[in-house]
């Protein structure tokens, strides 16, 4: 493992979850595996939000914006709390652009919809929505990326680049159902799309990411499936709602790397 | 927020259009040879532009045996190749596993995906379809074992990558940071630009009144970032302050008033705990679009104040296309041999001058000057932004 020296740690101010499970924490079965029965993907549709901007958008920006959504319902905030250059946007998503990619690259998506195919649109229609003009950095990876959004979301928090940083994650799987099923051995069944958004402030702990190769794969999939990069910030909202507010220990694996999060209360 | 820690760029590698090794680089940004031609390597006879900053051939390594046959790896690999040559990476020098890979990208690994889609190949060609895959290939090939990081913040990749690389390094997460951005033309990218109509028929003509569009370049950037403590030799420069900023305002077109990219440049000089009034030159983003170069001249002027008319400001896409995630990674290397030779490359195909675009943009030939401090701007998709601010040695 690779040492890293703490930094304060933010705390989670509130959590959104969108996932194929059903709405929030709350429909997170106990057992993935089990809930699956069988299937190996789940998907979750085309979120139903009203208005004309909308009409173009790709249901992976659309899940982006429920998932704040959900986060401002968690933090009973209104979106007005969240707006302007003192908040922070950090997106992370392993595959999302995928679905995008394909369609352009099969014809299906027309020459609009070019501009769909770059990551940085999905957290831009968020940013649109809900004005936010701070520092914004995208990280494409599986679970450790997140953990390092994470981690950046500390560093500006505590650079006082920010006032708040939003950690949003998406990943959808369903219009590559079938190259998925391919590459079956990559992941762990079943894939289940999801959507999830952190909102994270200056808080009272230190933070800790420590990453090194090899290692097995972390169990935190047992619950949830496999969300890729959603995965940490899901689990960020299940132990918030199960009552645990800070998350005291998230790990990730992808591509041999398997990275922790450590944040510890009270000694920042 | 205060001054942080200086963090050195040891050496770097480039793979471009106008040269693939710094010296090349260097010798025809100031000479202004081209690196534009009619694309060869897929078709484009369907496009309505069918040219851009082309790699005809990669010449600096011979055998590829231990690459993957994927594009953007190799010209990733071969920008690493120079690197390593000017500051080796082995175990001797520093732990694999505390050797960490920050590299920023537009694309990806796409054109795996076009081909694994049309068919061409084997299976496990999805797999370099992701956008990580590239950079992973990297530090497999530098036989790094710490962390692997791909950033996608569009066409300001390269400047975020090295600003997250610095903060890796400042807070130890490794102990050299290789760090940069890439991206090739191909089919899907080149498609794309066309439909939105944002190529150019003509030349690439930054702050020009005639500008009329950007053409794409491909290639990859790479620095050797480490704690100044630890840079052992005489560095190419510093890298001060970093920000990436989002603009939230429109998926594909910049904010009509730059505020996030003014944003972004306020925060990187306070972050390297400077003001307007130290920066001596910046590399503009000067993608050649109407809108780009025009918010971006309001947006230097804002910044830099009352010295703005009295800074110089280049763009170099007009010499090998706008290369996307390589960009910004590029326009910092420029920066720094600019300091280390005294010369500032000129803009190239600016004839004409646009009365809101009327700061001093360098054209016509090469000028002396020796810039100690410069700022570096990008733009990109989704209402990216990024902008570095660096040192010279």
């Amino acid at each position: 493992m690779s040492q890293a020296a703490g930094i304060p740690a933010p705390s989670v101010r509130a959590a959104g979850l969108c996932s194929a499970w059903g709405a929030g924490a709350a429909a997170v079965p106990a057992d993935a595996r089990a809930a699956a029965a069988g299937r190996s993907l789940l998907g979750l549709g085309r979120p139903a939000l009203q208005g004309e901007r909308f009409r173009r958008a790709t249901r992976e920006c659309l899940w982006a914006l429920a998932a704040v959504e959900a986060m401002l319902e968690d933090g009973r905030a209104e979106r007005g709390a969240i707006a302007g250059d003192r908040t922070a946007l950090l997106f992370v998503s392993a595959a999302v652009y995928g679905a995008s990619n394909r369609a352009f690259i099969e014809g299906t998506g027309g020459g609009t919809h070019f501009a769909y195919t770059a990551p940085a649109v999905i957290p831009a229609e968020a940013a649109i929505e809900y004005r936010l003009r701070g520092p914004s950095v995208l990280l494409i990876g599986g679970p450790p990326a997140a953990l390092r959004a994470m981690w950046y979301a500390a560093t500006l928090l505590a650079a006082r680049a920010c006032d708040r940083a939003l950690v949003l994650g998406v990943e959808t799987f369903e219009e590559c159902a079938d190259l998925y099923a391919r590459a079956r051995r990559r992941t762990a069944p079943p894939l289940v799309e999801a959507a999830a958004c952190l909102w994270l402030e200056p808080g009272d702990g230190r933070l800790v990411l420590r990453s090194g190769r090899g290692g097995s794969r972390p169990d935190g999939a047992r619950r949830l499936g496999d969300m890729l990069a959603v995965g940490p910030l899901a689990e960020v909202a299940l132990r918030r709602h199960e009552g645990h507010p800070d998350p005291l220990g998230l790990t990730g694996a992808w591509r041999g790397e398997v990275a922790n999060l450590i944040i510890t209360k009270g000694a920042g | 927020m205060s001054r942080l820690e200086r963090v050195a760029v040891v050496a770097a590698g480039v793979t471009t259009p106008i040269g693939q090794d710094l010296d090349a680089f260097w010798s025809s940004l100031l000479t202004g040879a081209s690196g534009i031609s009619t694309i060869e390597r897929f078709p484009v006879a369907d496009l309505r532009v069918g040219r851009g900053g082309e790699i005809k051939k990669l010449t600096r390594i011979k055998r590829w045996d231990r690459v993957p046959d994927c594009r953007a790896t190799r010209l990733l690999v071969s920008a690493a190749d120079e690197l390593i040559a000017q500051a080796p990476l082995g175990p001797a020098v520093v732990e694999p596993a505390r050797l960490a890979v920050v590299v920023g990208t537009a694309l990806g690994g796409v054109e795996e995906g076009e081909r694994a889609l049309a068919g061409e190949g084997p299976r496990r060609r999805l797999r370099g379809a992701l956008y990580d895959s590239p950079g992973d290939n990297l530090a497999r090939w530098l036989g790094a074992r710490g962390p692997a990081l791909t950033v996608s913040t569009a066409c300001a990749s390269g400047a975020t990558a090295l600003g997250i690389g610095a903060d890796m390094l400042r807070q130890g997460q490794a102990d050299l940071v290789v760090a940069g951005g890439y991206d090739i033309l191909c089919r899907f990218v080149m498609r794309g630009f066309d439909a939105l109509r944002s190529l150019t028929r003509d030349e690439v003509r930054p702050f020009d009144k005639r500008r009329s569009g950007l053409l794409l370049g491909e290639a990859a950037a790479l620095v050797l970032l480490a704690r100044e403590a630890d840079a052992g030799r005489a560095p190419l420069g510093y890298l001060r302050g970093h920000a990436s900023t989002g603009d939230g305002s429109h998926i594909s077109a910049p904010d009509p008033d730059g505020r996030g990219l003014e944003h972004a440049a306020r925060l990187a000089l306070a972050e390297a705990g400077v003001g307007p009034e130290d920066v001596d030159f910046v590399s503009a983003h000067g993608t050649a679009t109407p809108l780009n170069d025009r918010i971006e001249t309001a947006v230097l002027k804002r910044v830099l104040g009352p010295r703005a008319p009295s800074v110089p400001v280049n763009s170099i896409k007009a010499t090998m296309g706008h290369t996307m995630g390589a960009a910004a990674t590029l326009e910092a290397i420029m920066c720094l041999l600019a300091g280390r030779h005294g010369q500032i490359p000129p803009t190239r195909h600016l004839e004409v001058p646009d009365p809101e675009c009327d700061l001093d943009y360098v054209p016509g030939t090469a000028r002396a000057f020796r810039p100690r401090l410069s700022l570096s701007t990008s733009l990109g998709f989704g209402g990216c932004n990024g902008a570095l601010v660096l040192e010279s040695a």
